[in-house]
């Protein structure tokens, strides 16, 4: 019997081998090779059509943080990914909360706050840009609402939150399907201790439904952190980066610098300065909330 | 009497939820059908009569079933390709990679792309797919199997190494190659993930703008349905319920398909999240 394992570890190692050489392959030459490109573009004044070009080193690094256009969508950009976490985490786990509750027609409803998940980001965007340009100064004729009146994507303080509520209204169907989930896994009987021992909701939130729902959490954070620092659909659906330059993330902001203003060594160290955010922020939330999860 | 008043919020909650989702749905297909004049005098109301000719006016002279077709193919042929290459990369590496380097050192160098925004390649990935002549739709489809490849080969790897491999060593030892023993055992075992990546591989390749506009927009032959929504606001402006029946078009057939499959796609997307 022992040998007859032995002999079944050494099968089939080339044929393991050769079936993974396409993936490998596939995934160097489109993803690591791009990357590694990038990198060595940040490098260089490239303008991305010329034949010429040079090597400035780090230059490129240390003009960017002196590039108020740079460091106001950087703002920008951390703002609208802060508030966006935010509004997922909360709008969805609420309402897996209320979901999971003993509630009528729970089906029914988990399926409406679902459908969003389905749809183009893009349709989203330019549904939304309608409604706010059609619908909701309606509405706020309606209600007597000073602020809803315009439209507020016209505005440049309040543009962020109409990009946000659009995105918000899709990105936390996907996140409350998890949490639900999620929270099918808590054992009922940790629920009824803790009712005996009389702990208040809160408490019984705390201790015992967070530990549970904590992997989805990470994984909802990962996914939106990177969804946000990101954003591009709905920008380019919704106002374009205006009004006046209000609502330019970065992700749009390396898009324009690159392909409309000729920009392409300088864009591309835009985008490396996002990686190593992403990088950064993911390990340390990863490192955090690695000892708190349930091990089962 | 406090547990009347936590109920009533509950339901307050999902209604006013229920209104704001079907809100600007119910606003984008009711205005499709109405005329411009319509539109102007109530946004609100219900259309007036069943007034079909923005869609025609939208299939006609846009070349909506061109765009759609393009949508359908990339989507299929896309997803066609990862649901082969995932689970041919990810099985040995599940089984082998805790005692080979070279299985290891592919786990990781696939998996840590999930950190890298889509933002670091994609001014790159331009110039690489044009310098080899690839911006066309089938370029477009190796690049989405190569992107969904991280999150795809993390949660298959994660899944497959919670089954045990007493099968794959039993059909070893009668006698299957290692070929027979992935078509016969391991497909089977992975079919659950396998349905999960469909599911989340096909609503993001078929809702995907940013690879279509950065690939396919140097001609509208190649246009997906996104895209087409894009580059059709700017065209149509003046006449703006055919804006609404160009969503329409994209949303209705989504609303069908989630209608009979929804139990599919929330099962789907969970059962393989929740593990990882």
């Amino acid at each position: 019997m022992q040998k007859k394992k032995k002999a079944y570890k050494g099968a089939g190692r080339a044929t393991d081998f050769l079936i993974t050489i396409p993936g490998f392959l596939l995934y160097s030459f489109l993803f690591m090779v791009p990357v590694c490109m990038g990198f060595y573009y940040s490098l260089t004044d490239w303008n991305g059509v010329s034949k010429n070009y040079n090597f400035v080193g780090i230059q490129n690094y240390i003009k960017l943080f002196s590039d108020s256009r740079f460091l106001g969508s950087l703002g920008f950009t951390v703002k609208y990914t802060v508030l966006l976490i935010i509004g997922v985490v909360v709008i969805s786990l609420t309402t897996a909360l209320i979901l999971n509750s003993k509630i009528r027609c729970g089906d029914f409803f988990r399926s409406m706050f679902f459908f969003p998940a389905v749809l183009s980001l893009m349709t989203v965007g330019l549904i939304f840009k309608e409604i706010y340009y059609r619908a909701v100064p309606l509405i706020g004729e309606w209600l007597n609402i000073e602020v809803l009146k315009t439209n507020i994507l016209s505005n440049p303080d309040l543009a962020i939150y109409g990009i946000l509520f659009a995105n918000i209204w899709t990105a936390s169907a996907i996140p409350m399907v998890l949490f639900y989930a999620g929270l099918k896994n808590v054992p009922m009987d940790l629920y009824e201790a803790a009712s005996i021992d009389g702990a208040t909701f809160w408490q019984k939130f705390k201790s015992i439904t967070v530990p549970y729902i904590l992997p989805t959490f990470s994984m909802v954070f990962i996914l939106q952190l990177k969804a946000g620092l990101g954003v591009f659909d709905y920008i380019m659906a919704l106002t374009g980066g205006g009004p006046g330059g209000a609502t330019e993330s970065i992700g749009t902001l390396i898009y324009k610098g690159a392909f409309e203003e000729r920009r392409f060594g300088y864009a591309v160290a835009e985008s490396i300065v996002l990686l190593v955010m992403i990088a950064a922020i993911s390990l340390i939330q990863v490192k955090m909330t690695q000892n708190k999860e349930v091990n089962e | 009497m406090k547990k009347y008043v936590c109920n009533s919020v509950k339901y307050i909650y999902l209604f006013l939820g229920c209104l704001l989702i079907a809100l600007p749905l119910y606003l984008t297909i009711a205005n499709a059908m109405k005329t411009p004049q319509q539109l102007s005098q109530n946004f609100f109301a219900l259309p007036e009569s069943f007034y079909l000719n923005n869609f025609a006016e939208v299939i006609s002279k846009a070349n909506f079933f061109r765009y759609a077709f393009n949508s359908v193919f990339i989507t299929v042929v896309g997803v066609a390709l990862i649901q082969i290459i995932v689970p041919f990369t990810a099985f040995p590496i599940a089984r082998r990679m805790g005692t080979e380097p070279y299985f290891k050192f592919l786990f990781y160098f696939i998996t840590i792309g999930i950190f890298v925004p889509f933002e670091v390649k994609m001014l790159p990935l331009v110039k690489l797919m044009s310098s080899i002549h690839m911006l066309n739709p089938i370029g477009l489809i190796l690049l989405y199997a190569c992107g969904a490849l991280c999150q795809d080969i993390f949660l298959m790897v994660g899944y497959i190494k919670t089954i045990p491999r007493d099968m794959e060593e039993a059909s070893a030892i009668d006698g299957c190659n290692r070929i027979q023993t992935i078509w016969k055992i391991a497909f089977p075992i992975m079919k659950p993930m396998l349905a999960t990546l469909l599911i989340k591989d096909t609503l993001w390749i078929w809702n995907d703008f940013m690879m279509p506009l950065l690939i396919l927009n140097v001609s509208d032959k190649y246009w997906t349905l996104p895209l087409f929504q894009y580059n059709f606001k700017g065209t149509y402006s003046v006449d703006f319920t055919l804006a609404f029946a160009a969503f329409s078009l994209s949303i209705i057939p989504m609303m069908l398909v989630f209608i009979f499959a929804q139990k599919k796609i929330m099962g789907g997307l969970t059962t393989g999240a929740v593990k990882s």
